[in-house]
C-alpha cells in the first residue's frame, strides 16, 4: 500500500521491505513513549523502571506470541482470554503451593493449553468451524469449565497461591537487575524468530496465509500446519496463565479477559495483516512494548481508566490509519 | 425455470426447497422449538409457568436479541462489529444517569441516546469504508473509546431508572401480554419492511460481491457507513431495553453483548463472510442463548456452567450446518 502512494506520487519504488519499515516503526513509537513518560517522570527511564515496564509488556508478549501465528494464517483466536484463565487457575489449584508438585502441574497446565488449542485447530479443520466461532465457543466452554469446576472461585484450592518456585522465577532477577520473566520473553522471541524466519514450517505459515489454495497446491499440508499452528496457541496462552499467576501470586476471576484485545491490537500495532501473510513477532513485540508504555504514560499524566481507554482507543485508530488500511480496489 | 413453474409447485416441493436453501436457519428455528416446547413442558410440569416466567424469559431476551440485530446488518456486509458491546454501556451508564421520571425527560433521552449510537456506529463504517481499515480492527479500537466514554458518564455502578419506563418496556399489557413480546412483534415488522428496502438489497449485494456490487452501481460506501450505524442504532436501543429491565446502570454491563451478538447471529445462520441470512434466524439464536440458560435451571445443571453450554451449542449448531451443507452438495 506503501509502495502504491509512492509509485503514483511519481517516484520510484524504493525497495525498502514495508514489514522491516513498519517495525523499526513501532519500535521507534514504543522509544518515542519511554522518552515522554521520561519527561513526565524522570525516575522513568530509570533500568528498574524500565525492566518494570517491560516485565508486564511480556504479558501481552507472551499471548501475543500465539496470537500471531494464528493471524499470520488469516485466523484468528478468541479463546485466550479464558485459557489464560484455566493455566493460572489450574497451576494454582493443583499445585496447592507446593514447588514439587509445580514440578507436574506445569507441564500438565502447558498440555491443557495445547490440547484446547489442538481442539481448536481440528474443529477448524475437520468440522470446518470458521475460526472466529470455534475459539468464541472454545472460550464460552473454558470459561464455563472454570467457572463451573471452581464453584465461580469461591473453592478454597482455586484460592491457593501459586507456587513459590513459580513466583520466584517470575518475580526474580539475574545478576545485573535483569528480570528473570524477560529472559524467558528472550527465549520466546528467539524461537519465534528461528520458526517464523529460518524453518520451513514458518514458511508455509506465511504460505497458508498469503493463499491456502496455493499453500495447498504446492504441497503443504495445510490442515497439519493449521492444527499445529492453534495448538501452539493454546499453548502460549496457558502460559501467560501461568506467569500471569506467578507474578500475581494469586489466580483471580477474569484475569485473562484484558488479553483477548491486547493480544490482538499488539498483533496488528507491530504490522502483521489481519488478512494473514505478512508481519512477524519482532512487530508484535514492538506493540505488547506500545501497549503498555502507552498505559503507564496515561497513568503517570494522572488520566482516570475512562480517559485511558478513549486514548488507547484512538490510539489503535491512529496506527490503523497510518499503516493499517487496504489498497483501494478499483 | 419460469415463474409459472414455481407457481404450479406444490406446498410441499416449495417447502423442501426453502428448507434446503435456508439449511441453517432452519436448524436453528428447529433447536429453538424443540427448547420451547421443553420448557413450556417442565415449566408447566412444575407448576412454573406464569405470566412472571414468561416475561422474564422475554426480557431477558430482548437486549441481546436486539444487540443481535445490529450485528446481522453488519456480518451480511461482511464485517463485524466489536464495539456493540461498548455501545449498550454506553447507553445504558447514560440512560441510568441523565433519564428522569418524566415523559420528557424519557422520550429526550431515549432519542439522544439513539443518536449517539447511530453516530457511534457510522462512524465506525466511515473508518471501515472510507478508511479502508479491517472492521474487526476499527471496532476492536471504538470498542476501547466507548467503553472508556461508559466509565466517564457512570464511574461507579448505580443510577436509576424511571419506573414508567420500565414498566413501558419490561412489564405486561393488561396484565398478561408480556409488554417485551409486543416490542418484538415491532422488530419483525421492522426487519420485514426493512428488507423490502433498497439499502437492504444493497447490505446483501456488498456482502455477497462487494466489486460487482460497486459495477453494478450500488453505494458501497453509503451502505456500509448505513450497516455500521444500524449496528450503532440497535446496540443503543440494546443498551435502554437493558436499563428498563435491570432499572440499574453500570458501565461494563454491556461487555458481554459483544461476544453473544456475534454468536446469536452464527447461531441464527447468519454467514460471517456476507451476503447469507436474515434477523429473523438471529432472533432465534438470541432465544436460543438465553433459553439455555433457563433450562440449565431446570435440568438441575450447575448454572455456572452456562457458558460451556453456550460454547458448545455454538460450535456444534455450526458444525451442524456445515455438515448439512456438505450432504446437499454445497460449500457453506
Amino acid at each position: 500500500m506503501a509502495d502504491q502512494t509512492q509509485v503514483a506520487a511519481g517516484h520510484p519504488p524504493r525497495f525498502v521491505d514495508p514489514l522491516r519499515r513498519s517495525i523499526a516503526l513501532t519500535f521507534g513509537a514504543a522509544a518515542l513513549l519511554f522518552v515522554i513518560g521520561g519527561m513526565i517522570q524522570p525516575g522513568f527511564l530509570r533500568p528498574a523502571n524500565i525492566f518494570s515496564v517491560l516485565v508486564v509488556a511480556s504479558f501481552i508478549g507472551f499471548v501475543a506470541a500465539g496470537q500471531t501465528l494464528v493471524i499470520l494464517t488469516a485466523g484468528i483466536d478468541l479463546s485466550v482470554a479464558w485459557v489464560i484463565n484455566a493455566g493460572g487457575v489450574m497451576l494454582t489449584s493443583l499445585a496447592a503451593g507446593s514447588d514439587l508438585n509445580a514440578l507436574w502441574v506445569v507441564p500438565v497446565t502447558l498440555c491443557m493449553g495445547l490440547a484446547v488449542g489442538l481442539t481448536n485447530g481440528l474443529g477448524i479443520v475437520f468440522l470446518g468451524v470458521p475460526p472466529v466461532v470455534m475459539t468464541l465457543g472454545m472460550n464460552g466452554i473454558m470459561q464455563g469449565l472454570v467457572l463451573g469446576l471452581t464453584n465461580g472461585f469461591t473453592n478454597t484450592s482455586a484460592k491457593a497461591y501459586a507456587p513459590k518456585a513459580v513466583s520466584q522465577i517470575v518475580n526474580g532477577t539475574l545478576p545485573g537487575g535483569i528480570p528473570i520473566d524477560l529472559v524467558l520473553w528472550a527465549l520466546v522471541a528467539v524461537a519465534l524468530w528461528v520458526m517464523l524466519s529460518r524453518m520451513a514450517f514458518g514458511r508455509w505459515i506465511y504460505a497458508l496465509g498469503n493463499n491456502p489454495v496455493a499453500a495447498y497446491l504446492a504441497g503443504g499440508s495445510t490442515r497439519r500446519i493449521t492444527v499445529a499452528v492453534y495448538a501452539l496457541a493454546g499453548a502460549f496462552s496457558a502460559f501467560t496463565g501461568i506467569i500471569l499467576v506467578g507474578y500475581a501470586g494469586q489466580a483471580t476471576l477474569g484475569a485473562g479477559d484484558p488479553y483477548l484485545f491486547a493480544s490482538i491490537a499488539a498483533v496488528v500495532i507491530g504490522g502483521t495483516s489481519i488478512l494473514g501473510g505478512r508481519g512477524h513477532y519482532l512487530g508484535t513485540i514492538a506493540g505488547a512494548i506500545i501497549l503498555t508504555v502507552l498505559t503507564d504514560v496515561l497513568t503517570l499524566l494522572s488520566i482516570p481508566e475512562a480517559g485511558r481507554s478513549v486514548l488507547y482507543g484512538l490510539a489503535i485508530l491512529a496506527a490503523l490509519l497510518i499503516y493499517g488500511r487496504q489498497p483501494e480496489e478499483v | 425455470m419460469s415463474a409459472l413453474a414455481l407457481e404450479r409447485e406444490p406446498l410441499g416441493e416449495r417447502l423442501r426447497r426453502y428448507a434446503l436453501r435456508n439449511a441453517s436457519l432452519v436448524l436453528s428455528y428447529l433447536v429453538l422449538v424443540a427448547m420451547v416446547i421443553y420448557y413450556v413442558a417442565y415449566a408447566a410440569g412444575h407448576g412454573q409457568l406464569s405470566v412472571f416466567s414468561v416475561t422474564s424469559v422475554f426480557n431477558n431476551t430482548m437486549p441481546l436479541l436486539i444487540a443481535a440485530m445490529g450485528q446481522t446488518c453488519v456480518v451480511l456486509t461482511g464485517g463485524i462489529d466489536l464495539s456493540v458491546g461498548s455501545i449498550v454501556s454506553l447507553s445504558n451508564s447514560l440512560a441510568a444517569v441523565y433519564m428522569q421520571d418524566s415523559l420528557r425527560s424519557v422520550v429526550e433521552w431515549s432519542a439522544l441516546i439513539l443518536i449517539i449510537g447511530s453516530l457511534a456506529g457510522a462512524t465506525n463504517g466511515l473508518l471501515v469504508a472510507v478508511g479502508r481499515i479491517q472492521p474487526i480492527l476499527v471496532t476492536l479500537a471504538s470498542l476501547s473509546v466507548w467503553a472508556g466514554a461508559a466509565l466517564f458518564v457512570l464511574p461507579q455502578p448505580g443510577g436509576t431508572i424511571p419506573a414508567g419506563f420500565t414498566a413501558l418496556l419490561a412489564g405486561n399489557a393488561w396484565g398478561i401480554v408480556p409488554a417485551s413480546s409486543i416490542a418484538l412483534l415491532l422488530l419483525i415488522v421492522f426487519w420485514m419492511a426493512f428488507r423490502r428496502t433498497g439499502l437492504a438489497v444493497a447490505l446483501y449485494a456488498v456482502g455477497n460481491d462487494e466489486r460487482s456490487a460497486r459495477a453494478n452501481g450500488v453505494p458501497v460506501v453509503w451502505a456500509k457507513i448505513a450497516a455500521y450505524a444500524l449496528s450503532g442504532f440497535f446496540a443503543a436501543l440494546a443498551g435502554l431495553y437493558l436499563s428498563a429491565v435491570t432499572t440499574s446502570g453500570d458501565a461494563t454491563t454491556g461487555a458481554i453483548y459483544t461476544l453473544t451478538s456475534i454468536a446469536a447471529v452464527v447461531l441464527g445462520g447468519v454467514s460471517l463472510f456476507g451476503g447469507r441470512g436474515s434477523a429473523a434466524g438471529s432472533m432465534a439464536g438470541a432465544f436460543v442463548l438465553t433459553l439455555i440458560v433457563n433450562l440449565l435451571f431446570f435440568a438441575n445443571i450447575n448454572p455456572l456452567l452456562q457458558e460451556f453450554f453456550q460454547g458448545l451449542v455454538l460450535i456444534l449448531a455450526m458444525a451442524a450446518s456445515v455438515v448439512v451443507n456438505l450432504l446437499l452438495g454445497r460449500s457453506s
